[in-house]
């Protein structure tokens, strides 16, 4: 690998930029927290957690090997059963995406170059420190094709072979193969044996944090939700990072306010505050710039149905029988057959699964955001619109990046989104 | 006697609207934004009420859009621009036996705009970031060619059969490449044509994004230029509603919707 990459692209350290994204970082916080009245008490937490890490480069302690994930499709339970820890790498960052640039073609995806930007950096956030090995599964062709390039600039990295259609037999035996490999190579890694026992701890594990994020997720089904979706998308973001027992036990601190918020009758936002389902390119710290415009502009994002939030925590694994080998299969099963990614060559789960968030969340509208270059996203748009449209329930399709020079234009654009929905609403009513 | 404003406050122009108790246009005033957007915008109301002979009080809900509605705190509230055009196509189309399709050229974006039967907003469309297809391209095109504005429409009838191929989207390289085909000798008459035609197929590809649908309404302040008007009826391929005052649809649309909610409150108090 060595020989044309190093050539090709510029492998030494970007000089230190530190401040740039945690200028950005500082300013997106603020947004957050000034911005809005009643922040819940227990959001502070997490406000603090992002504070410290990406503004003021404060490491998050870790237990032994530190893999990094580049994608969800990664199975973390695997990593925690070998006595490692997963870090999710995807980045949000404006600076590190202007800096990624120098990998990608121009047109590429946002969250590919900022990834690859940050890990050139002299700043892996969000735990300051390389990772051990970096789990790349091959799925989008961005994401395939960086492997090469974190290499050049000195990661261990692991190519983890995904399919690419859901719906066969040979896919979903082709992936538990895959997935075997992985935890063979993760074995290598760590020394460690991989147990019946230390699966299970680690499903356990996961399953707690799902099972509180399930619940934070059933606040928002409440009219008007008590919780806002900016606050929301920043207590998944910390699930990227932040210790999974720690991060649990805030969740469930957080839920215990709400619950008693709900009990004494308070709203985070107006009665009629138009419900928005987000679906599509996922929002990333500091790239929060949509789902904020969308609750500065009076709405209230509910639910949504992108990898940095719903789809990363919402499906537990099945397992049938708790041996070793079927608990790995039915872990790559959790893996592949509830995912609604559009990476692969069919999305009939997808468009049935959003069709049930709008339903179950009473959302009034979706917003569809693809990041200029993510194709696969900009290529389901059509068949996601004509669901939608036969279903008769409004979409915004909206293109954008991690720059904020469209911020002028996006807010005229949702403000109009939404007071269509408001005008709807009330010629129903 | 009641009376209800609307002010668009944009990029280019600062547009007043005044409507009375019955919905019918009192008056309209346009003056251009400049970079005290503020202090013009309270002059350009000032100066449309004084010409009306009428008091501030007399207005009784004002409604801001456009650009800077969020800076002029003087109004009661304020609409997005594709809301308040969508009312104000909607009301002044329907002298032309009602429209469903909305084209607006402003001085930074273009924008289409689907409304239903009852001049709700079903679907729309704007320019993504940047300024090609936008009444700043004519701008920047008409001061390439020595011409003021209001000229560019005469000249667009003058050339021969074809206009020009203008290829560039970008209003910065459009520049260099006008600058180059008069370099060429070419008239500015087929220049004209080339750059209206060029406007034309963009917009019309937005159009079509949202789905064009009965009468298409066109305003906007490019909207007066008559050699635009006729190359986006040949790109579309058919006629274009257009307004006796297409620069203000925007205002009279806040206005009629400062008229509707100051009649949804009295409605309101009187139960």
């Amino acid at each position: 690998m060595e020989y044309e990459t190093s050539r090709v692209i510029p492998t030494q350290s970007v000089p230190y930029s530190r401040s740039r994204q945690a200028g950005e970082s500082q300013d997106m916080l603020d947004h957050i927290v000034d911005d809005f009245q009643d922040n819940p008490e227990s959001m502070k937490y997490f406000y603090d957690l992002f504070r410290q890490v990406y503004c003021h480069g404060e490491e998050v302690k870790h237990d032994g090997m530190l893999v990094g994930t580049t994608c969800i499709q990664a199975p973390e339970e695997l990593i925690y059963a070998f006595g490692a820890t997963p870090m999710r790498l995807c980045n949000g960052s404006y600076h590190y995406d202007q800096k990624g640039a120098d990998f990608m073609p121009a047109k590429s995806c946002s969250l590919v170059k900022a990834t690859l930007g940050m890990l050139n950096s002299d700043n892996v956030i969000p735990k300051v420190g390389k990772p051990d090995l970096i789990v790349n599964p091959t799925t989008c062709d961005q994401k395939k094709k960086s492997s090469v390039m974190m290499e050049g600039m000195g990661y261990s990295v692991y190519d983890l072979e995904f399919p690419n259609v859901k719906e066969s037999e040979a896919s979903r035996v082709y992936w538990q193969r895959s997935v075997r490999q992985f935890a063979a190579r993760l074995r290598e890694l760590t020394g460690n044996k991989l147990t019946r026992k230390n699966l299970q701890a680690a499903m356990a594990k996961t399953g707690r944090a799902q099972a509180a994020f399930r619940k934070l997720h059933s606040f928002r089904i409440k009219s008007p939700s008590l919780i806002l979706g900016k606050d929301a998308f920043l207590v998944t973001n910390a699930y990227f990072f932040d210790d999974i027992d720690r991060w649990t036990k805030a969740v469930e601190k957080l839920n215990e306010e709400l619950a008693q918020r709900d009990r004494s009758g308070f709203k985070a936002v107006q009665s009629k505050a138009p419900r928005v389902l987000f679906t599509g390119s996922p929002p990333i710290f500091p790239n929060l710039k949509l789902p904020l415009l969308i609750e500065e502009a009076g709405g209230v994002v509910v639910a949504d149905e992108t990898c940095s939030a719903n789809r990363m925590l919402y499906d537990m694994t099945a397992v049938d029988e708790w041996m070793v080998n079927d608990m790995v299969d039915s872990l790559a099963d959790k893996y592949l057959k509830p995912c609604t990614c559009p990476v692969f060559t069919r999305n009939d789960d997808r468009r049935r699964r959003l069709l049930d968030l709008v339903s179950s969340f009473n959302a009034d509208g979706v917003v569809y955001q693809s990041f200029a270059g993510c194709q696969v996203y900009e290529m389901e748009y059509r068949s996601v619109a004509e669901e939608f449209n036969k279903a008769g329930i409004p979409m915004l399709f909206v293109e954008t990046d991690y720059s904020v020079d469209d911020k002028g234009q996006l807010s005229t654009r949702i403000e109009a989104f939404l007071e269509s929905l408001k005008n709807r609403k009330k010629q129903r009513a | 006697m009641k009376y209800f404003a609307g002010i668009d406050v944009g990029s280019t122009a600062i547009k007043v609207a005044v409507v009375n108790e019955a919905g019918e246009i009192s008056g309209v005033h346009v003056t251009p934004s400049g970079s005290l957007f503020h202090k013009n915008s309270t002059e350009a109301l000032s100066t449309l009420l004084s010409k009306l002979n009428l008091k501030r009080e007399d207005v009784r809900y004002l409604i801001a859009t456009g650009y800077g509605r969020k800076l002029f705190k003087e109004a009661d509230d304020s609409i997005s621009e594709i809301t308040a055009n969508a009312i104000g196509a909607f009301e002044a189309g329907k002298a032309f036996g009602g429209v469903r399709t909305i084209i607006n050229i402003g001085g930074q974006d273009s924008k289409a705009i689907q409304i239903d039967n009852t001049g709700n907003v079903v679907n729309f469309a704007m320019n993504d970031k940047c300024a090609a297809g936008t009444g700043r391209f004519l701008d920047v095109a008409a001061r390439n060619l020595d011409l003021d504005l209001e000229e560019l429409g005469d000249y667009h009838f003058q050339g021969g059969e074809a206009p020009l191929n203008i290829n560039s989207t970008c209003t910065v390289f459009a520049e260099s490449e006008i600058i180059g085909l008069l370099a060429k000798g070419h008239g500015k008459p087929e220049i004209i044509a080339g750059i209206h035609y060029s406007i034309a197929s963009r917009t019309v590809r937005l159009a079509k994004r949202v789905g064009i649908e009965d009468r298409v309404y066109f305003d906007g302040g490019p909207a007066l230029n008559k050699g635009l008007v006729a190359a986006i009826q040949d790109e579309l391929g058919r006629e274009l509603v257009i307004p006796d005052h297409p620069q203000t649809t925007t205002a009279f649309g806040a206005a009629m919707l400062a008229r509707s909610e100051f009649m949804a409150e009295q409605s309101l108090e009187n139960n």
